[in-house]
């Protein structure tokens, strides 16, 4: 009774505290993660070579470097440079510059996808090259990539229980502070993971609810 | 005099000098020069990678010619200039022959978006072009239909649809038919016919000689990259000068026998 009482009081306030910041995190890092990712998707395969070059090279370093790693740079590094980011604002420009990485891939696999031939029809009509790409390419891309790069944000919503470890006080940091002090960690993690997973079932569903809404005819899945 | 010449230089619509174009090292186009006059019909017949769509695609630099020059209506284009190309492509309808519509968007929305982001026209205004286009290759009952629910030969009227609401000076038709069902290709010349007796200026590659005949003032018959010879349909196709152009023209009406 004592122990559900606790957690009523104490444990379940301050995690929804943590919820609440966890939310903030992934909402701005998702969104920029997304929009950096169709930036680089684009140039990759769209850019001059040296451009291509260079956003290659932007993968290969956030793809390849341990998040974990990539934080602690943020924070503990740039502070070398006289560069001060507060917990919250590092945990959000790795978690962008990261997830981005992963955006970019599954962005550039779609614009691969789209057949050539339309890009000729749009070419012959007179569209300038952003402007095909705003308006018949990029449209197209997005949905063909929308499996792929919501798998990334779901990804992110548990990566972003990193933060934590450059003391931005998440979820999971309200988790860990809690159970040191009360030593129930089975229980306050067990809550701790439910939260996580019915953040990420949410995240799910909206996912496929805008899949379903933006399908196209002739493109939809028909199960057998 | 002079001025005569020069007079009649400038009536051609569009004017084609001296186009080569290597792929590697396979010369696919070597040196072809050709003119359009206002309201004239030429038609490009001759063998399949005998260069007539890269021909095409080189007029509107959707591939950039290796050397040669292309004037519409007098005007010397300078395809290094973004904002002339864009423009000039702006004037020539280009007609695909695998349709190339938008797949995301419904017929009468491929037919608006040009209008839209490239013209800067009014939406309001596009959309109503845009169904006057429709109507006028008679699809206006499918105009929310997507790509994926059309038919072949729907297709590629709503591709026509999109080509006219540009107002084009000149449309490159490259084997619009190639691609569709034989029952299918009726619709298509339909379109194609009224637009040739409304005075569009037209150059088109086709396989179907007997159309071309009906309606082409000039057949140009093309192989491995220059024109071999060219003349009226009756002449090109009745009594062709070279031994080569007589074979193929015999074979083809042989296969095709259409009308």
């Amino acid at each position: 009774m004592e122990e559900f009482v606790y957690i009523q009081h104490d444990v379940l306030p301050s995690l929804f505290q943590g919820l609440w910041i966890s939310v903030l995190l992934i909402i701005p890092s998702a969104s920029l993660g997304l929009a950096i990712g169709i930036v680089m998707g684009a140039l990759r395969v769209f850019a001059s070579r040296p451009v291509a070059m260079l956003a290659n090279i932007y993968v290969a370093i956030f793809r390849g470097i341990p998040l974990v790693v990539q934080l602690f740079i943020w924070y503990f590094g740039l502070p070398y440079f006289g560069i001060y980011f507060s917990p919250f604002l590092s945990s959000v420009v790795a978690f962008s510059l990261c997830s981005g990485a992963y955006h970019s891939e599954y962005i550039r696999g779609a614009l691969l996808s789209i057949k050539k031939g339309q890009m000729l029809a749009a070419e012959a009509l007179g569209f300038t090259k952003l402007e095909m790409l705003r308006s018949i390419i990029l449209p197209q891309a997005l949905r063909r990539a929308l499996p792929g790069s919501g798998n990334e944000i779901i990804y992110l919503i548990k990566y972003s229980s990193l933060a934590y470890m450059v003391t931005c006080i998440e979820l999971t940091g309200k988790g860990k502070i809690l159970a040191s002090q009360s030593f129930k960690y089975t229980e306050i993690f067990l809550i701790v993971g439910v939260f996580y997973l019915v953040l990420v079932s949410l995240a799910g569903l909206l996912l496929r609810h805008m899949e379903n809404r933006l399908s196209l005819p002739g493109f939809e899945f028909h199960r057998a | 005099m002079e001025a005569f010449m020069a007079r009649s230089e400038n009536d051609s619509v569009l004017r084609v000098e001296n186009i080569r174009k290597s792929f590697g090292d396979k010369e696919i186009l070597k040196g072809l020069s050709l003119s359009v006059k206002k309201g004239e019909v030429k038609v490009i017949i001759g063998p399949s990678g005998g260069g007539k769509s890269t021909l095409l695609q080189c007029i509107n630099f959707l591939v950039i010619p290796d050397e040669g020059e292309v004037w519409l209506e007098g005007e010397k284009i300078n395809h290094g200039k973004k904002r002339e190309l864009y423009a000039y492509r702006q004037q020539v309808g280009m007609i695909f022959q695998d349709f190339n519509l938008f797949d995301h968007l419904d017929a009468l929305e491929n037919v608006q978006i040009a209008l839209v982001r490239v013209k800067k026209m009014d939406k309001a205004k596009a959309r109503e072009r845009a169904s006057a286009e429709l109507r006028r290759v008679g699809l206006a009952e499918h105009a929310s239909q997507y790509p994926a629910e059309l038919s072949g030969g729907q297709k590629q009227r709503v591709s026509i649809a999109r080509a006219l609401a540009m107002d084009p000076k000149v449309m490159l038709l490259d084997e619009p038919t190639s691609a569709l069902d034989p029952e299918l290709i009726g619709e298509v010349h339909a379109v194609i016919k009224d637009l040739v007796a409304n005075g569009m200026t037209m150059l088109m590659a086709t396989h179907q000689i007997g159309f071309a005949s009906v309606l082409a003032d000039e057949i140009i018959f093309m192989e491995d990259g220059t024109i071999v010879e060219q003349g009226p349909p009756t002449k090109i196709l009745l009594d062709a000068e070279c031994a080569r152009t007589k074979e193929f023209c015999a074979k083809i009406t042989h296969i095709s026998g259409d009308s």
